[in-house]
């Protein structure tokens, strides 16, 4: 491959990029855009307490709870509550024993297991421990008769709860690389539908050369951009090697994609009629991370799954090349699979 | 090399069940314009493409400048250059910008942009975008980009279709500059009387066959009415033609005797066009 005709496709394209007035601005603004967002989420997490009750008989003291800030919500069983705390719909979740009240009416220690969500603050559990003694005296008029036993479901996140802002930074991010799949789609099918690739390909240059060409400016466009996104953000302050890693693998995702996408266009209203189908899906991990438990496990099936878990592990829970690898491994996969599929099938519309 | 530029032997291509290009075989020589004549979709353009490398033979072969097209296209395409009949440049660029590309993929590092786009009329023009370009003056541009790497051949696509005088006169003189050269010059047209005036040959493809390849003058020669168109003075003051077919015994008594009894206004030689000449062979005009 002749490097020196690769390096003239690039910086023509760049040119080429930046001169469509449209695309320039959209660029700038988005990015812009996608930086005010973060910053004007809320950097605090909501602590009002919502809590799943499920006790087969309800204890008076529960018949008469309720104040401004706490809200008790009755579930049909252990594993409904269970599965509710975990999805992250509760901050904490009590089962309430049939006996409880029979034991403490009878001065024996009563028992209450007490379930918290992930996201459940340290304070709070405490508070929601303190409450249930509380319940529990003004119940019995003992001190110490229930024993409470806690348990987190899912990773503990005692310490470190996640604001709004920081579950919208692998969303925002997936949404900015399919931004620019979208330009890139845009420029190739201008290329196809005005001819230039004609005259391009009776030139020495070949046809891998063209591709080699339209994937370095894909990827470092898409790359560049979110990068920078992710650093004013502050998303690189921890696993930066990670979140790169996961980044640049996802802007090669979305150039394979843009690929495919280009092929099947003509101009710029197909391509979006192609590209936001395709954008609407990639980002459904996304919401998965902004509304924990709003997705079910098909969204493994959604190739952004693996950037958008990684992202969010690395970022969030600062996790590292043990927890991620295998994220990483997936999304390098998909990254082969779209762009030899997008060389493919566009190779063979170009020629 | 055998002093032939163009090779091209039985080539074939068809789309699925059309046959675009039917077993056809021709020679093109160095320094030759050859003009290559034929309705729309009588095989020139494919016939282009397998020449150019853009499309692979289903069979045949064809050379260029002793290079096969099919096993080394990118060598071939160093070599020739290319003016598609519509308009295909960057028009966010300027022309400096585009000259300037293509002289980057054909590996040229010092190149004079400014002679180029003088020799095409296009100076003090260069760093305008493309886009406000009249239609002229992107034609000159597409000329100027097929001579970018000077090419042994080029390969020309009707390039003085819907142009101004001024423009198609420009393009004109370079294709005779670019002979004068040394280079092979592939012309595909309608205009006849562009063949005519440029060709050293003329090859009249229909139906994916070439159907005759000869000098203009040869085609004229064979198929042509020999014949002088002789107008003369009525004495009403109208006039009156006369037809005087040469090659007789009796042509020369009947020049003659016009002259002696008429008053001569006009004498034209009655020469067959490429057109009349296209017809007569196929049965069809050019056109359509």
């Amino acid at each position: 491959m002749n490097w020196q005709i690769v390096r003239a496709l690039i910086t023509k394209d760049f040119k080429l990029y930046f001169r469509n007035r449209f695309f320039a601005l959209i660029t700038v603004l988005a990015l812009v855009m996608y930086i005010v967002i973060y910053f004007v989420m809320p950097q605090t997490v909501d602590e009002t307490l919502e809590m799943a009750v499920y006790a087969p008989v309800l204890p008076p003291i529960l018949e008469q709870a309720g104040s401004p800030g706490l809200e008790l919500v009755l579930m049909e069983s252990e594993e409904q509550l269970k599965e509710a705390v975990t999805d992250g719909e509760y901050l904490a979740g009590v089962v309430v024993p049939p006996d409880l009240m029979d034991k403490l009416m009878s001065g024996e220690k009563g028992q209450l297991d007490v379930y918290f969500s992930t996201d459940t603050p340290e304070e709070l559990q405490d508070s929601i421990t303190v409450l249930l003694e509380e319940m529990a005296y003004l119940q019995t008029g003992q001190m110490s008769s229930v024993h409470i036993s806690p348990e987190v479901l899912g990773r503990d996140m005692v310490g470190i709860q996640i604001p709004m802002r920081d579950r919208l930074l692998p969303m925002l991010a997936v949404v900015i690389l399919m931004m620019e799949m979208l330009g890139l789609a845009s420029l190739i099918s201008s290329e196809v539908v005005g001819r230039t690739v004609q005259a391009l390909l009776i030139t020495p240059m070949t046809i891998r050369g063209l591709f080699a060409a339209k994937l370095i400016m894909g990827v470092s466009l898409a790359f560049v951009q979110v990068l920078l996104f992710m650093a004013v953000t502050g998303g690189l302050n921890q696993q930066p090697l990670i979140i790169i890693l996961a980044l640049l693998l996802g802007a090669i995702m979305v150039t394979g994609i843009g690929f495919l996408v280009a092929s099947g266009s003509k101009e710029m209203t197909t391509v979006m009629a192609w590209g936001m189908p395709a954008m609407i899906i990639l980002s459904v991990p996304a919401f998965g991370v902004l509304a924990p438990g709003t997705v079910s496990d098909w969204v493994r099936a959604v190739p952004s799954y693996y950037l958008v878990d990684a992202v969010h592990q690395a970022v969030n829970f600062n996790a590292g090349w043990s927890d991620i690898w295998d994220n990483l491994l997936i999304l390098l996969g998909f990254d082969i699979v779209f762009v030899w599929l997008g060389i493919t099938v566009l190779g063979r519309k170009l020629r | 090399m055998s002093g032939d530029a163009i090779i091209a032997q039985n080539l074939i291509y068809s789309y699925g069940q059309l046959l675009a290009v039917d077993d056809i075989s021709f020679k093109v020589a160095e320094g030759e314009i050859l003009g290559f004549l034929g309705p729309n979709g009588a095989g020139k353009s494919t016939t282009v493409k397998m020449l150019t490398g853009q499309l692979q033979p289903k069979g045949g072969q064809a050379t260029l400048l002793g290079i096969d097209v099919a096993r080394n296209p990118e060598k071939v395409q160093g070599n020739i250059g290319v003016c598609f009949e519509l308009p295909n440049l960057y028009e966010q660029m300027s022309a400096e910008e585009n000259l300037d590309l293509f002289a980057r993929l054909f590996g040229i590092r010092s190149f004079d942009t400014d002679a180029l786009l003088e020799r095409v009329g296009l100076a003090g023009r260069e760093h305008g975008r493309v886009e406000g370009y009249s239609k002229g003056m992107k034609q000159r541009l597409m000329m100027a980009r097929a001579l970018v790497n000077r090419p042994s051949i080029l390969f020309l696509d009707e390039p003085t279709e819907g142009l101004d005088p001024m423009s198609s006169e420009t393009i004109r003189n370079i294709i005779l500059q670019e002979r004068e050269r040394g280079a092979t010059v592939f012309l595909t047209t309608h205009d006849m009387m562009e063949a005519d005036k440029l060709s050293d040959r003329v090859a009249f493809i229909d139906n994916g066959k070439i159907v005759v390849l000869d000098t203009p003058h040869n085609l004229k020669q064979q198929y042509g009415k020999r014949a002088l168109k002789v107008e003369v003075a009525r004495p009403d003051g109208g006039l009156e033609s006369h037809e005087v077919i040469l090659d007789k015994p009796e042509t020369a008594g009947d020049v003659q005797g016009l002259f002696s009894k008429e008053r001569v206004v006009t004498v034209h030689s009655e020469e067959a066009s490429l057109e009349d000449i296209f017809i007569e062979i196929t049965g069809r005009g050019l056109v359509g």
